[in-house]
């Protein structure tokens, strides 16, 4: 059922044009955003860690560390940007395969304690490759379901057997079950797993599902998602937390956390305290570096600076949905709408725990938070996204494109109605 | 194919999902950053912000010697061992060390604490020393630690306790000095306030660091000579042995300045150990808190009320019945045959209650104390002699004693004639004291004090200034009086005083009132005298003894402690005799 590894083999004959440079720069005023951040405090977390672990991190470890995740990701875009699409897309199956046996790899070597497997956290996510650091196969696996299930559900559009159960729905559920196995079961990572699901979802939306099927499918991964948090005890002290509300005298891990987010970003006012005047981050509000980025952000740069970050985040992913909306193939379409759920997820749910109107869900803010695969990984997909949108038509021309794609006339002159640019200018 | 999807409407779904959360978002952080920021900032400000108090020490209180501050009492730093119950490993070790080197410190039944397995707190000694504290520091035992405190200590043992105080576990000064003096003695703590990492490390972040140094305690040095304080607390010592007497007080004053050099009261205390005792009354200063009736010591008050006002001299006679009547009481003379025709320094000498209610008659119109008598004598004795009010002495626990003011109907004639030879009035001894100064130094009043300076930073003395006395009454009436106490001692007790010097005194025996009335078993003896050359008296002293059920008289029971302390004042001071 998953035979089609050559789904996208009809590629689009939208002559290649202009790319959206847009996604290039409100990408990379993220991240500057974020490696300022670094910069500003590296030296307090730095000290945090090596007074808790007896580590010893330099003022500078984390600042550098980030810009060399930074060069990699960089790297990565440009990489997956240049790579024509079509040899990742063609290769989609063998790059799940791939992510699979990493995590089925990576739980093996968790349950036989190797060392390779980096235990943390009362979960094994890392593979630990010494002095390369670490690598969080479920971000390549979120790689892989994208471009994989982007194909697979394109061809099933194309057939228009997008609701069939047997022959789509089955399937698909089978993969996303085998996935959510490795990541939430065994890797006890119910972040990655709901921004998994969101990419998934994302696509089914786009893709067209029926709004009976989509409710179901929703209903089943709520009922899911519930036994999962009622069955891991840190899960459920998460939304007890976070029902408690602005309950400072509460004393566990998770209403800390969030308090001393709160706290952060409260503290933060208008135009927040100022680079290297932040508090929070010497070791009051955990995750400073990572998961908390944005409360830290919060509180060096105020309210100004997260909206700002806000309207830089949703104007990235406005820019993914123009995209989305101005290709043709309907499997390229899926791809973007992915990478939308994707990046959508992470900031909402992130955004959203740290600002306490959702429970903790232990998720980077990507682009921002320090840690390189996740970055890695999003900038990949953001890469690809960018080397679509050089193939994006005109929406004059949408109809008559999606048209003569659909009858059948590929690779003939299509491309002079895709006037270059006309688009990505608005 | 699915036309909404050409048309892009499930992009706009998402756009509107995308939309809605983030006004969610930014409606959040405005709450959060902008209505919410001040509670924030307090929250934070609560968590971030330490504060470390930079105890102050506490002034040392020195006495002279001659003219040079020596410590009485000082600090030192001990240390409280406990333990951990729940982390010591070798509880045996633990046991036998602390017993070793702790020795009386420890506490008992060590093993019984330790084995309080769910404390994580029990103390095992107090109060060891430093070198203690570091041998048993040596032995590196497991859940063992240290606490410091500072305590007073006393090279001088108990010398002027009651005078010092003490300073109670809490660190505030009681009794003495050190509660008179608590707030000056006990300096101002320092405050560090900072902003600081979780693990309270200081940062140098924002402007909410304080760093206010410790304003340390005065160190204060007493007037209280401790050579003459040693003195006299023997020689009382001695006197209470020699008569029986189960209490003692004695005052050595310096009637030119008002500098009080010794001040003495058995039974005391150890103040190194107050916790021990058992009776309270010995942390009293009896010199100031205790006022009784003075007795026969007042007539020379009467009598320099008498000469100032004109109305009598020393030579001046009255004619002595043994008794005299003032409205419906007869007033008898404790030693009776002086009668006839007599001078009042006669009067005196042998200590006439008739000749001193004749002054007061005479101070009225001769026959009886009217109104204007008593007005005279209360200005006398309260406002110039201050008498009956708080002398302000930097000793707590001061009483004021009472001199019923002719206003009230108490203050009637009888009540006069009384106080014309010291009964009917409460007074300390250290107002009686300070008003017979005011007679031997020629009339000049100086406020008693205990205080003589202050050792600075540096350690060096500065002196303070003398007070301004204030001049009560005519030099020739105080020189007359002082003049007729030298007359009234020589008569009896010339040859216990060193020849050569200018020595004066007034016995005093009191009785005292139990139940409302005199009673007839118990009597307080006094002394009261100066010495020194004649031309310049150097000392006051005021010597008190009683006892539970003690009849104990001025001239045979407190006069011999007065003529020690006194032959010794004259050797210790260098003055030089005459002829």
């Amino acid at each position: 059922m998953f035979s089609e590894s050559a789904q996208f083999s009809e590629v689009t004959s939208v002559r290649r044009h202009r790319p959206d440079y847009l996604i290039v720069l409100y990408m990379g005023l993220l991240m500057l955003l974020g490696l300022v951040i670094m910069y500003a405090i590296g030296p307090q977390r730095a000290n945090v860690l090596n007074n808790a672990y007896g580590s010893n991190y330099g003022d500078t470890y984390f600042f550098g560390k980030q810009v060399v995740s930074l060069l990699f990701s960089l790297a990565a875009f440009a990489a997956i940007a240049s790579i024509p699409y079509n040899l990742v897309t063609k290769n989609a199956g063998k790059i799940l395969l791939f992510a699979l046996g990493a995590c089925a790899l990576l739980a093996i070597a968790g349950w036989a304690h190797l060392g390779i497997a980096q235990q943390s956290l009362g979960a094994t996510r890392w593979f630990n490759l010494g002095p390369l650091g670490s690598l969080q196969p479920a971000e390549l696996l979120k790689f892989a379901i994208l471009v994989f299930v982007a194909g697979f559900l394109g061809v099933k559009v194309k057939q228009g057997k997008l609701n069939d159960v047997n022959e789509t729905l089955i399937p698909l559920a089978v993969l996303t079950a085998i996935s959510m196995l490795f990541i939430v079961v065994i890797q006890k990572d119910l972040g990655t797993g709901v921004s998994l699901m969101t990419i998934i979802m994302t696509m089914l939306i786009v893709g067209g599902i029926n709004k009976r099927i989509g409710g179901i499918i929703l209903m089943t991964i709520i009922a899911v998602g519930t036994v999962m948090i009622i069955s891991a005890p840190h899960r459920l002290d998460r939304i007890v937390t976070f029902f408690k509300g602005d309950d400072t005298s509460s004393s566990d891990a998770g209403s800390y956390h969030i308090e001393q987010a709160k706290v952060a970003i409260g503290t933060g006012g208008l135009f927040g305290v100022g680079v290297g005047n932040s508090i929070q981050s010497t070791g009051y509000l955990p995750e400073a570096t990572n998961d908390s980025v944005f409360a830290i952000m919060g509180e060096t740069f105020g309210f100004v600076g997260l909206v700002t970050i806000l309207i830089l985040f949703g104007a990235l992913l406005m820019r993914l949905l123009k995209i989305m909306d101005h290709l043709i193939d309907v499997r390229l379409k899926l791809i973007v709408a992915g990478v939308f759920g994707w990046l959508g997820s992470h900031v909402i749910l992130n955004v959203a725990s740290m600002i306490g109107i959702f429970p903790l869900t232990g998720i980077t803010l990507p682009l921002l938070s320090f840690g390189g695969t996740s970055m890695l990984f999003i900038t990949a997909a953001l890469g690809l996204v960018f080397q679509l949108s050089h193939y994006t038509v005109n929406s004059l021309n949408l109809k008559e494109a999606q048209h003569e794609n659909f009858s059948g006339r590929r690779g003939l002159g299509r491309s002079r109605h895709a006037s270059r640019g006309s688009f990505t200018r608005g | 194919m699915n036309l909404e999807l050409q048309k892009g409407s499930r992009s706009k779904t998402l756009a509107a999902i995308l939309f809605i959360t983030m006004a969610v978002f930014v409606g959040r952080l405005f709450y959060l950053q902008i209505i919410q920021h001040d509670y924030y900032v307090g929250v934070a400000n609560q968590e971030q912000i330490k504060r470390l108090a930079i105890p102050a020490k506490r002034g040392l209180i020195y006495a002279l010697d001659g003219q040079t501050p020596v410590p009485l009492v000082m600090n030192q730093t001990v240390y409280t061992v406990f333990a951990d119950p729940k982390t010591t490993t070798d509880d045996t070790k633990i046991i036998d060390t602390i017993r070793k080197i702790a020795g009386g410190n420890a506490c008992p039944d060590l093993q019984a604490l330790l084995n309080k397995k769910d404390s994580r707190y029990q103390v095992l000694a107090t109060r060891i020393t430093r070198s203690q504290a570091d041998k048993i520091k040596q032995e590196n035992l497991n859940g063992v630690g240290f606490q410091e405190e500072s305590q007073r200590v006393y090279p001088e043992g108990s010398l002027a306790a009651q005078t010092l105080g003490f300073v109670d576990f809490s660190g505030v000064g009681r009794y003495g000095v050190e509660d008179k003096l608590n707030d000056e003695l006990t300096g101002t703590d320092g405050l560090l306030q900072s902003v600081t990492d979780v693990r309270d490390v200081p940062l140098t972040i924002g402007n909410n660091n304080i760093n206010r140094p410790a304003v340390n305690g005065k160190n204060v040095v007493l007037s209280i000579d401790r050579n003459v304080q040693s003195h006299v607390e023997q020689a009382l010592s001695d006197g209470l042995k020699r008569t029986g007497a189960t209490r003692g007080s004695a005052i050595v004053m310096d009637p030119q300045t008002g500098q009080i050099m010794a001040m003495a009261n058995l039974p005391t205390y150890d103040p190194a150990k107050f916790n021990l005792v058992s009776d309270v009354a010995a942390f009293n200063n009896a010199v100031v808190s205790a006022p009784y009736e003075p007795g026969s010591d007042v007539k020379t008050l009467t009598m320099a009320t008498g000469i100032d006002k004109g109305v009598v001299t020393p030579d001046a006679t009255y004619n002595n019945t043994d008794y005299i009547k003032v409205d419906d009481r007869t007033i008898t003379n404790a030693t009776l045959g002086q009668t006839g025709e007599i001078t009042f320094q006669h009067a005196l000498n042998w200590s006439l209650n008739t000749g001193f209610v004749t002054v007061a008659e005479r101070l009225g119109d001769g026959k009886s104390i009217t109104r204007g008598a008593r007005d005279t004598m209360y200005d006398y004795f309260y406002n110039r002699f201050h008498l009956g009010q708080l002398t302000g002495v930097e000793v707590a626990g001061e009483t004021a004693g009472t001199v019923v003011s002719p206003t009230t109907s108490e203050g009637n004639a009888v009540r006069y004639s009384n106080m014309a030879f010291g009964q009917g009035l409460d007074a300390t001894m250290v107002q009686v004291a300070s008003a017979f100064g005011s007679i031997v130094n020629g009339g000049k009043y100086y406020k008693p004090t205990v205080i003589a300076g202050v050792v600075d930073a540096s350690g060096k003395y500065i002196a303070n200034k003398i007070t301004q006395p204030s001049m009560q009454i005519a030099k020739s009436t105080a020189d007359q009086v002082r003049s007729m106490t030298h007359v009234a001692r020589d008569t009896f007790f010339a040859s216990l005083d060193r020849p050569g010097y200018y020595i004066g005194g007034k016995t005093g025996t009191s009785q005292v009132i139990k139940n409302g009335v005199y009673s007839s078993d118990e009597t307080v003896g006094t002394y009261l005298g100066y010495g020194g050359s004649e031309d310049l008296s150097r000392y006051v002293i005021m010597i008190q003894v009683s006892g539970d059920n003690k009849l104990l008289q001025g001239a045979r029971d407190a006069l011999p402690i007065f003529t020690d302390i006194s032959n010794w004042m004259l050797n210790y001071l260098e003055i030089q005799p005459k002829g």
